[in-house]
């Protein structure tokens, strides 16, 4: 539960709301409310400016906005996307932003048409700061109607673009055969032309859970690395690990947490991680074996976590980790009957103790997985919400 | 000829219309209503979502239980996607063959809090079945029904 002392915690945040006009709606918008009420599957980034930027979903479209500052207001909404789509903005689905080199933006995301679970990953770029983007091109080169979803994208040091997402067609294929098969697959693929094409695609690991966020995080060499939930043995839903290399070597997945949470369904809880200079891969993960839990770790694949600490238990979803130097930040949100309660945990000795968590920010309505944003050593939380878009100063409390 | 063939048709068709129960938004003001004991037998409440890809098994496992023991079971299902998708909620829902239950949707933009009003020991994996007894105990069961799990059902 939470304390009323976090309740009347000042409100410092910066509330940056997001004033987007609404946009024709179209047939064509699966995701198009009733009342015009946003999406709130959202991602924010920080560039190497410091600048923040926002994209978010509305009739159809995937939007950008920038502040230059992120004390300053969001502005005027970019349409990336000019043909409204069926972008995938709820749940743990929702646009991503990444930064490549010579300025340019690169936005990723999933298009799920009406029919059933059926999705393409869709990827557009601009060279102009944002201005203005290319026409969205289709990621997965196995186009035939699959489910596509839950993506990600990082960008490598080499300036590589990643893409990975959760892939149905195997489960299709095997049960077209009569064959079973658990769960959905990890497919990932690259580009090295700034966006302009992807590779065919590459199957990482059969067996993913189907319906949870994917991570990609970068490592201090600017190489990639993968997280995600996967199956194991019969509906075991732990999560894998795995660095994707650039050209032909082959990646492999190695277990990398051993939860046993056994389970047939979708827990739609993905999981974060952030790699320090060290190469120490500082996670975070929910399972509900005994109850939800949300667990910090520091992943050792192939062997159970170390320095494991529970950080949440009901009521906590959606946590995300970053790291710079030997800080390590932790987020998640935090429900009771009355609402949602932001939360933070700090550590200064690189993830081995934690100061006490607290509650940052509060919002008596719906809110989006809150996403931590580092401007150099100094870290903010993204908090989408349904009264507007937060950018939550993590010093400010 | 045709529009007296339509009209018949209609006529035929309008008591099963009258019958499946619109979608309703779920608001947390709602949940202790469905959460209050019934009279008699067992609520289940079959807590779904249009991203489960294990919910449709699950709903069919527990329409066959309801069927073949209706005086004992009342069937509600819950969509944990917010009531703004009700159009694909509903669709969903009749493919499933589902439309003559009372169905709810959630009334927020994100789960989390009416997942915690329903079940705080719940943490939003679906599907999810709550059962709630006339005698006020309550049993809740994350995934797919095994048919062990079928067993414990009262």
């Amino acid at each position: 539960m939470i304390t009323s002392r976090f309740r009347h915690a000042r409100a410092l945040c910066w509330a940056l709301v997001l004033g987007l006009l609404p946009l024709a709606a179209s047939g064509h918008d699966m995701k198009m409310d009733m009342a015009g009420e946003p999406a709130l599957g959202a991602s924010a980034a920080i560039d190497a400016h410091g600048g923040l930027w926002l994209v978010s979903e509305r009739g159809g479209h995937v939007l950008l906005q920038h502040a230059a500052d992120p004390g300053t207001p969001l502005g005027t909404p970019v349409m990336v996307n000019a043909k409204p789509e069926a972008v995938y903005a709820t749940g743990e689905n929702r646009p991503k932003i990444a930064f490549g080199p010579d300025e340019a933006i690169y936005v990723q995301w999933t298009e799920k048409p009406a029919a059933g679970w059926v999705g393409d990953v869709r990827f557009a770029r601009s060279g102009d700061g944002g201005k203005t983007f290319s026409a969205p091109i289709t990621v997965n080169h196995d186009t035939a109607p699959a489910t596509r979803g839950f993506d990600s994208l990082a960008v490598a040091g080499n300036g590589d673009i990643v893409s990975a997402w959760i892939d149905g067609r195997d489960s299709a294929a095997a049960k077209a055969a009569g064959k079973p098969y658990a769960g959905f697959a990890f497919y990932y693929t690259r580009s090295t032309d700034g966006g302009r094409r992807f590779a065919p695609e590459r199957k990482l690991m059969d067996h993913s859970c189907e319906c949870c966020r994917t991570t990609l995080a970068r490592k201090a060499d600017g190489g990639i690395t993968a997280f995600f939930r996967a199956i194991y043995g019969d509906n075991i839903r732990d999560h894998a690990f795995a660095v994707l290399p650039a050209g032909d070597a082959a990646a492999h997945a190695e277990r990398a947490t051993f939860s046993q949470w056994q389970v047939a369904a979708c827990p739609d809880h993905g999981p974060g991680l952030a790699i320090d200079a060290h190469g120490v891969r500082h996670a975070v993960w929910y399972e509900a074996k005994d109850g939800p839990t949300i667990w910090y770790g520091q992943l050792d694949p192939g062997h159970a976590p170390r320095h494991v600490l529970k950080i949440g238990g009901p009521g906590a979803s959606h946590a995300d980790v970053a790291v710079h130097g030997n800080t390590v930040w932790l987020t998640w949100n935090q429900v009771d009957a009355d609402g949602y309660t932001l939360m933070l945990r700090r550590s200064d000795d690189g993830g081995l103790h934690f100061a006490a968590p607290r509650g940052i920010a509060t919002s008596a309505h719906a809110v989006g997985s809150p996403q931590l944003l580092l401007r150099g050593s100094h870290a903010f939380v993204a908090w989408n919400t349904t009264d507007g878009f937060k950018l939550v100063d993590t010093e400010a409390h | 000829m045709r529009r007296r063939i339509f009209l018949a048709l209609l006529t035929l068709a309008m008591p099963a219309l009258a019958q499946a129960p619109p979608l309703q938004p779920l608001a947390a003001s709602d949940i202790p209503a469905l959460l209050k004991p019934p009279a008699h037998g067992t609520r289940i409440i079959a807590i779904w979502a249009l991203d489960c890809v294990y919910c449709e098994a699950n709903m069919r496992t527990l329409t066959n239980v309801v069927e073949a023991h209706p005086d004992r079971y009342q069937l509600v299902t819950v969509a944990t996607d917010r009531y703004a998708l009700h159009t694909q909620i509903a669709a969903r829902l009749a493919a499933m063959h589902m439309g003559g239950y009372p169905a709810r949707a959630y009334a927020e933009a994100s789960p989390e809090r009416l997942n915690f009003l329903l079940n705080p020991k719940w943490g939003g994996e679906t599907p999810r079945t709550e059962l709630i007894r006339a005698d006020g105990s309550r049993l809740g069961i994350s995934g797919e029904l095994t048919p062990a799990q079928m067993r414990m059902l009262p």
